[in-house]
């Protein structure tokens, strides 16, 4: 494992180099906002940013994709994506939902449309600057990473300590003008990150994280469902933000000669009117209660369940702020069960 | 197989929406190779009573509209509703609000009593004959009106999205204008138009009509936070939202 110091300029110039040669996707601002976009030049890049609108997901399942193309009555043609990337920028809370995705995707039945772009992806994680208004990862235990990134950068002020994880990640560093990290800069990017573990924390949750799976065993029949959904547009928001939300859906389209045509995959969420509509037209979840006791017992519960009590919920925060009624907050409905349930 | 016959016909509306089917373009030629189109009055001379599927577009605001449309209903094995004004009666059922006399004279001057001009409330096409499919927008979007045809064609039922627009709006990565001080409509209307206006920094009008089920209690406590009046709402709604009678929930 190495790990360099490396000046902000010098990063810079090693970014616009990379460019050159790869499709670089990296934080950039968004009006007063920031978002994943494909980067054109270094410069653009906001390394500080707080939180970006859509969690970098998009680039290993993209809201629409191709997955085959077919002949009516005849065989299809599986479609990937073979492009290699790099995704830069990727706070900690993030690339533990990478990381739990990555898990559901290859256990059991193994995904190789999303397997191919993570197998194409270089990852350039980045330890959390500037706090977002709403992000409570330090509750969950996901303010800092350890695993699963190429690459991880810790601003400590001047430059950037940069620790490559895997052969990717050093050959990417390979490239920079860079010195090694000493022990006083190790020490201070070990205090940011022990700072970040205290400090992205703008909700507070009454329980250890790891006892929510517990809390919500005996909470399926509590009445915060239906008052929290009485308010609840179903608009889907909190699923479409979420870097943790993975659920799909699968059309088929002919084209116009009526013989051949593309299956495709679009994101789905649990909120949605219809979401379990199936054959022959039964809908088995149609209240709004209970698609978001759903939505909080597969982030506290039953995802949890598959991936070894890991808590689906990396504290984010983007749902409290895209939801317009301010209901989606997973703490605020988290805490009133503990309140309610949590010594019972 | 012989192609299935199809034709076009216009009631109350600024016929943009069948603009947009000539609007395809050279995929007009693939959608003529896969049925015969018989009567477009906006894109051909030739007229004909015999018909599969028949796609009506704009408003029905006359006892005279109302019976045409029941005699094409009659023909037609498929009826597909085209657009706003035809789904829901679209912004021409702004006048449904007021006194149709003066909404008459407003519009009509001296003319007004005169006989062609004699129209009653706005309704939908749903509200005078049974409708198979609705292809929603003011305008319709060309991608989903294809889709449609194509699906139909294939004896599929067309998946028309049951939730709002926010859905494809934050999957695009936008950040919402409410934030922004714009009374956007996206969380109660129907998305299928790819978030198109929010995108580009409009706010949602309404033009594919509500989602099935719409959460009024949801919208109530959305103007409390922003500091508006259920007055504020109901002057964004009634563009595309008004209903059968004066606009009054």
């Amino acid at each position: 494992m190495t790990v360099k110091k490396i000046t902000k300029a010098d990063f810079t110039d090693l970014i616009e180099k990379v460019i050159a040669s790869q499709k670089v996707y990296a934080p950039q601002a968004k009006g007063d906002k920031y978002d994943f976009a494909p980067l054109t030049s270094a410069g653009d890049m906001k390394l500080d940013y707080d939180v970006t609108l859509q969690p970098p997901k998009k680039y290993f399942i993209p809201p629409v994709e191709t997955l085959l193309t077919f002949e009516v009555g005849g065989g299809y043609q599986s479609q990937f994506d073979e492009e290699k990337f790099v995704l830069l920028g990727v706070h900690p809370y993030d690339m533990v939902a990478i990381n739990q995705i990555d898990k559901l995707f290859s256990d059991g039945h193994f995904d190789n449309h999303y397997m191919n772009r993570r197998t194409n992806a270089t990852i350039i994680a980045l330890d959390v600057v500037n706090a977002s208004k709403n992000v409570f990862a330090s509750e969950i235990g996901t303010a800092t990473v350890k695993q699963g990134y190429d690459l991880l950068l810790t601003d400590i002020g001047d430059a950037y300590i940069a620790e490559a994880a895997t052969e990717k990640g050093a050959a990417l560093l390979a490239g920079a003008n860079a010195a090694d990290a000493t022990d006083d800069d190790l020490a201070k990017k070990q205090k940011v990150q022990s700072d970040n573990e205290l400090s992205l924390s703008k909700h507070l949750l009454k329980c250890p994280a790891s006892d929510l799976p517990k809390l919500l065993e005996k909470a399926y029949d509590h009445p915060v469902w239906e008052e929290q959904a009485e308010t609840c547009f179903a608009c889907g928001s909190c699923n479409q933000v979420c870097p943790t939300c993975y659920c799909f859906n699968v059309q088929d389209d002919v084209n116009w000669d009526m013989k051949t045509g593309e299956r495709k995959r679009a994101w789905d969420g649990c909120m949605l009117d219809g979401f379990t509509k199936c054959a022959p037209d039964h809908e088995f979840r149609k209240n709004r209660a209970d698609r978001f006791r759903h939505r909080l017992f597969r982030k506290g519960k039953y995802v949890p369940y598959k991936l070894g009590g890991e808590i689906a919920c990396v504290g984010c925060g983007r749902c409290v702020g895209a939801c317009l009624p301010d209901i989606a907050n997973p703490v605020n409905v988290y805490n009133r069960l503990f309140d309610d349930l949590g010594n019972g | 197989m012989s192609k299935p016959r199809v034709a076009i016909f216009d009631f109350a509306c600024c016929e943009g929406c069948q603009l947009q089917i000539v609007n395809l373009e050279e995929e007009l030629l693939n959608l003529i190779d896969v049925v015969d189109v018989v009567e477009w009055r906006e894109a051909m001379s030739e007229q004909s009573h015999e018909y599969d599927i028949a796609i009506i577009e704009g408003s029905i605001t006359r006892e005279e509209d109302a019976k045409r449309l029941e005699i094409i209903r009659s023909r037609a094995k498929i009826l597909i509703a085209l657009g706003a004004c035809a789904t829901m009666g679209g912004v021409n059922k702004l006048k449904n609000n007021f006194d149709l006399n003066e909404v008459k004279e407003c519009v009509y001057g001296d003319d007004a009593s005169m006989p062609h001009l004699d129209t009653a409330m706005t309704k939908g096409v749903d509200e005078v004959v049974e409708v198979d499919a609705m292809i929603h927008g003011c305008p319709i979007d060309r991608k989903e009106f294809t889709y449609i045809i194509r699906s139909l064609l294939m004896g599929k039922k067309p998946e028309i999205p049951e939730w709002p627009v926010c859905v494809e709006c934050k999957a695009k990565g936008n950040p919402c204008l409410w934030e922004y001080d714009q009374v956007c409509l996206g969380p109660v209307i129907r998305a299928g138009c790819d978030a198109r206006c929010p995108s580009n920094g409009f706010r949602c009008f309404g033009c594919r009509g509500y989602v099935d089920n719409p959460n009024i209690n949801a919208a109530k406590d959305v103007i409390d936070k922003y500091g508006l009046t259920v007055e504020d709402l109901k002057e964004k709604m009634i563009l595309f939202g008004s209903t059968k009678g004066p606009t009054n929930e």
